[in-house]
């Protein structure tokens, strides 16, 4: 490493290049592309959760004026199905849909209100068949196959220390947690040109771009190397784009008709269109000694997957696996299924099967903590993993993972003052502006969670990532670094790390990135909190390929003595543009060494090897882990159940610090994340149909719903990692929800078993035959339409 | 024009903040051959005061209605309506037009007995509000302004929803005092497919409150507030199940904001310790751990 006095570096906060653009509305997202004579696209999709598929008539629809095209499943040329790991997924339902969403056709026309005429005028013959929606009832005996795979995406039984072994204290009991949607704020959207050579380009917000081409070339029939793809700009991904949504949909239609295809979703679509975070039931059962020594942790997970696979198989390992979180125990007998349902498909988001977890095992541990009379800090202290320790799979725990001191650095941040006993505002109290909140009947309740979250991927998957680096002169000449790589940049801030990257490494101030395309080797996805690490690396190891062949060819040119041509580092460096070698008495402009010519190397980044895990669930499954403590503070008004987050602290283990800037902005976008499902961010499905799929329905917390977030980093270097980096963005969505929701529990004195915590479970509800009347509607699913409103009473006329 | 628009045949939007129709007509949710836009046709935006009256013209925006201090309740009710975007462009004929459940509005307006007033080709017309929302507008008709009664007393508009920031009303509720006439109203949204007004409840307060005064015990707050879950648990036509609160939470905030808002208009005589929807005399907060 040289260039120590190079301006824009590692280590600085460095701003995002991208920044002013997004900040000022000219940033151009992926729906903002156009292209003259390009025509619009827009899905058909199942009203049904599940019907046997009958004719598909689209003669009407073909031939309103305008309509260019009209394509079902009958026009897949090539494999029928895609999937990120097992390709159930139809491109389009072609015998049975098995989900409301799902493709069924998808149109082209010569605009949008065009392109909906014509899916009105598609005629389908469904048949509805009685959906499967209760996860728990699809692995029966007598439970009918939902698809020709069977109901389960996968099971694992994870099997550590001796059976039957007990303490003295006992927790057991079952949590809930519902679907969390990504909600990013831009929806899915490509721009899909046919090209002359049979190929097809696109243009698409996505979070792996080979991925995406491998599927696509499958299911077009063609070779991977006519299908190119190039990163449009991507408003927010949290793992929902990690699947195909729109992809071949809309090379379908560019295929068909020879056109330029703009395909987008609108924000309905958006919601129906791609998988969600895994709904999940849980049972745990936690045993300690009298005096706080966690013996067991059992736990069963059932996780809903939904209609197709998408990355069932591989949450399921993350969920099960992290399930007795970061504790030292000596037995565990961790279990879990993911199944398929007629529900929405889930699959990636944010923490990955770990934020489900999490939220059961923090329970357990306050649980625990209840019963021995201990606090709830002190028995996380007394329990948090080490390095060293065996975890429940047999890994070995790496270094760093300070779980105590994370855990000790939270409890120690100041506490926020007490609620005001007068709210003139109405902002500082639950309910916000409309001041609903009556201050006496405010309670305050603190709690913490512990978590570590699994950092790239696992399980024995090699997910390398390549970059190619040119170090060439501009036409003034100036040095200048060119970066190019397939990574996916989807708000994480890999832009802005690249530069930092090759800087460092190359001396030279000026770097750009080429577009990410599939014309470059794949950088894997952007998730799993492995691009820093990843594509990082193969940045910094392309750097590092670079400026050895440009110390080695100052050295020849030197003339100097053979060794240090072939190990020129010995005795040269690079620092802020120049090459300098102090034994040598050499000093020379980067710009002058170029001057025959640029110098490009590529390199391919690889984590260590992982294991599969075996019948017992032991292996070596994780790369490495990072670890995360929240404590929230909320205010509840007790009458009504509204909760007001007051305060959230977090202390992270962050590995080296590359940009502190963008660090602060992953860990408190993970921790407003979190906030979000602990307290309203749930799609809500009647029957497998969601009922909430718009921003009306489905509310994302804002920045008066979460406080500044106090952050403490811990910056002990991950050492088999690029710099000692780790990656940041998951680990702080994995423990907000628990925290805050132990922070409920306190302040209401209630067990909480279902996340998201709604006001209806913090306060005594009216039952229905407290009250007057008895021809009331016995279940609350079922509103009356048929009541009479008795003479003088309420009415609505 | 309306008319002509209209005899044309062709399916006539009018537009006022555009707040719901224009998502709509992107969606296709509504089709629209002609789109009459209101925004510059000043007399719908006129504000009036009478002796006992106050008009609003259906083009009144919900800032305009925000600051206005002939009407304080409205006004409150206007301000936690949306984003400031929202409050900017959104109109009292479009809250009307559009009838939301979730329309704070409608639910301040039910309890002040309002009325509607249309203009159309037959003529001006005038209808109370909950036999204009049960009819629906003409197609060829248009809403020119809202009516309602000067203040008398304390007005009180509260509403929950599901996070701090601007929100869709889950359960709102209107409480208008009327101190000249003795008289107490109670309207609740967000139960009901429209706001309902709390008849029982009301009846209760003219009886119980010391207009002399203005005071009411402690006890006639709760008992007020038990009122209202018994007649909101009545309401029909019920809202659909939704993603927000069930039923019975509903109708238990609706029987708490009541109280709270009953309370926040009269003087409660001595504040009862531990009673929900008390007064807010009890600064005490416990809890803290």
């Amino acid at each position: 490493m040289g260039g120590e006095v190079v301006s824009g570096g590692i280590g600085r906060s460095v701003p995002r290049p991208d920044g002013p653009e997004k900040a000022s509305g000219a940033f151009r997202y992926a729906g903002d592309l156009r292209v003259p004579g390009m025509l619009h696209a827009r899905t058909l999709r199942s009203p049904h959760p599940r019907a046997r598929l009958g004719r598909i008539d689209a003669a009407a629809a073909r031939r309103l004026p305008g309509v260019a095209a009209v394509v079902t499943a009958a026009d897949v040329p090539g494999v029928a199905t895609y999937g990120l790991i097992v390709a159930d997924q139809p491109v389009f339902a072609a015998t049975e849909v098995r989900y409301a969403g799902e493709p069924v056709a998808a149109v082209a026309a010569v605009d949008a209100a065009t392109a909906r005429r014509a899916l009105a005028a598609i005629e389908v013959d469904y048949e509805p068949l009685r959906p499967s929606t209760d996860p728990e009832q699809v692995l029966a005996a007598d439970a009918e196959a939902l698809h020709p795979a069977g109901n389960l995406f996968r099971e694992i039984d994870i099997r550590h220390g001796e059976p039957g072994v007990d303490g003295s204290v006992v927790v057991e009991d079952r949590y809930v947690v519902g679907m969390q949607d990504q909600a990013f704020l831009a929806p899915e959207a490509a721009l899909v040109s046919p090209a002359a050579d049979g190929g097809v380009d696109l243009r698409v917000a996505t979070q792996w771009l080979h991925s995406d081409r491998e599927q696509l070339a499958a299911c077009l029939g063609i070779p991977e190397n006519l299908v190119r793809l190039t990163l449009a700009g991507v408003g927010g991904a949290f793992g929902g784009r990690e699947d195909v949504t729109l992809q071949i949909h809309g090379a379908l239609l560019a295929r068909v008709t020879g056109a330029p295809v703009r395909i987008a979703y609108d924000r309905v679509e958006s919601f129906l269109g791609h998988p969600h975070r895994h709904p999940a039931r849980m049972w745990f059962r936690h045993t300690a000694t009298a005096d706080g020594e966690l013996v067991s942790v059992q736990a069963n997970v059932v996780l809903d997957g939904g209609a197709y696979a998408s990355s069932s198989p591989a949450v399921l390992a993350n969920a099960v696996t992290h399930a007795a979180g970061p504790y030292r125990v000596s037995h565990a007998r961790l279990r879990g299924v993911a199944v398929r349902t007629n529900n929405p498909p889930c699959g990636a988001m944010r923490g990955f099967g770990v934020p489900q977890v999490t939220i059961g095992h923090e329970a357990q541990m306050d649980r625990l903590a209840d019963a021995l009379g201990l606090d709830p800090v002190e028995l996380r202290i007394r329990n948090a993993v080490r390095p060293g320790d065996v975890l429940p799979t047999g890994q070995v725990l790496g270094a760093p993972l300070p779980a105590r001191e994370l855990i000790q650095l939270v409890a120690a941040r100041p506490l926020p003052p007490p609620p005001p006993a007068v709210d003139v505002t109405g902002l500082a109290l639950p309910g916000g502006l409309p001041a609903a909140a009556e201050p006496s009947r405010v309670r305050r309740g603190v709690g913490y969670a512990l978590a570590y979250k699994n950092l790239l991927f696992s399980e024995g998957m090699d997910d390398s990532s390549a970059a190619r680096v040119r170090l060439d002169l501009t036409d003034d000449g100036t040095p200048r670094v060119r970066v190019h790589s397939a990574c996916a940049e989807v708000g994480q801030g890999f832009v802005t790390i690249a530069g930092q990257i090759a800087r460092t490494e190359l001396g030279v101030e000026q770097v750009v990135l080429a577009p990410a395309d599939t014309a470059v080797g794949s950088a894997g996805s952007t998730s799993a909190s492995r691009q820093t690490w990843m594509s990082g690396g193969a940045v910094r190891g392309a750097c590092v390929a670079v400026a050895d062949r440009l110390l080695a060819r100052v050295a020849r040119a030197a003339e100097l003595p053979a060794e240090v041509v072939e190990a020129p580092r010995r005795t040269l460096r690079i620092a802020a543009g120049q090459i300098v070698g102090v034994e040598a008495g050499l000093r020379i402009a980067i710009a002058d060494a170029l001057a025959e010519g640029p110098i490009e190397a590529d390199y391919t980044f690889h984590h260590r090897r992982t294991t599969a895990l075996d019948a017992d669930g032991q292996g070596d499954p994780h790369v490495a882990f990072a670890g995360a403590a929240h404590r929230a503070v909320v205010d509840v008004d007790i009458d009504l159940g509204l909760v007001r987050v007051v305060s959230m602290a977090l202390a992270q283990d962050c590995g080296t610090v590359l940009n502190p800037l963008s660090l602060r902005g992953q860990v408190e976008g993970g921790t407003a994340q979190g906030l979000g499902l602990a307290l309203m961010e749930e799609l809500v499905t009647v029957d497998g149909v969601v009922v909430n799929p718009t921003f009306h329905d489905y509310l994302l917390p804002t920045t008066a719903d979460v406080p500044d977030l106090d952050f403490v980093a811990v910056t002990e270097p991950q050492p088999d990692a690029p710099y000692g980096v780790k990656g940041v963005g998951e680990a702080p969505t994995c423990t907000a929800t628990p925290a805050i929701v132990a922070a409920i529990r306190a302040a209401v004195g209630r067990d909480l078993r279902r996340v998201p915590v709604r006001p209806q479970d913090l306060v005594d509800l009216p039952t229905r035959s407290d009250l007057p009347r008895s021809d009331l509607p016995t279940s609350p699913h079922l509103p009356t339409r048929s009541g009479v409103a008795p003479a003088g009473g309420a009415s609505t006329a | 024009m309306l008319a002509a628009a209209h005899d044309s045949g062709a399916a006539v939007a009018l537009l006022g903040g555009g707040t719901d129709l224009v998502p709509a007509l992107r969606s296709g949710e509504r089709v629209a051959g002609v789109v009459v836009a209101l925004r510059r046709v000043l007399e719908l935006r006129v504000r009036g005061a009478g002796a006992d009256s106050l008009t609003i013209g259906a083009g009144a925006t919900y800032t305009d209605l925000a600051g206005w201090s002939l009407s304080p309740g409205l006004a409150r009710a206007a301000r936690v309506v949306g984003s400031v975007q929202i409050r900017n462009t959104g109109t009292v004929g479009g809250a009307l037009g559009s009838a939301r459940p979730a329309g704070d509005l409608l639910t301040f307006l039910t309890a002040a007995d309002a009325e509607v007033l249309t203009a159309s080709p037959r003529g001006l017309d005038r209808q109370p509000l909950p036999r204009f929302l049960a009819d629906g507008l003409a197609p060829d008709a248009l809403v020119t302004a809202v009516r309602l009664a000067r203040p008398g007393g304390p007005q009180v508009y509260l509403k929950i929803g599901d996070r701090q920031a601007a929100y869709p009303a889950v359960v709102s509720c209107a409480v208008l005092v009327d101190r000249v006439r003795h008289r107490l109203t109670c309207a609740i949204g967000g139960v009901g497919l429209l706001p309902a007004r709390m008849g029982d409840a009301e009846r209760y307060a003219r009886d119980e409150v010391d207009w002399s005064t203005g005071t009411v015990s402690p006890t006639a707050a709760r008992r007020f507030g038990d009122l209202v879950v018994e007649a909101a648990a009545r309401i029909t036509p019920a809202l659909p199940a939704g993603p927000r609160g069930s039923a019975e939470y509903r109708w238990h905030a609706a029987g708490v904001l009541a109280g709270r808002a009953f309370a926040r208009c009269l003087h409660v005589t001595a504040p009862p310790a531990g009673v929900p929807g008390g007064p807010a005399g009890d600064s005490a907060v416990g809890g803290q751990p």
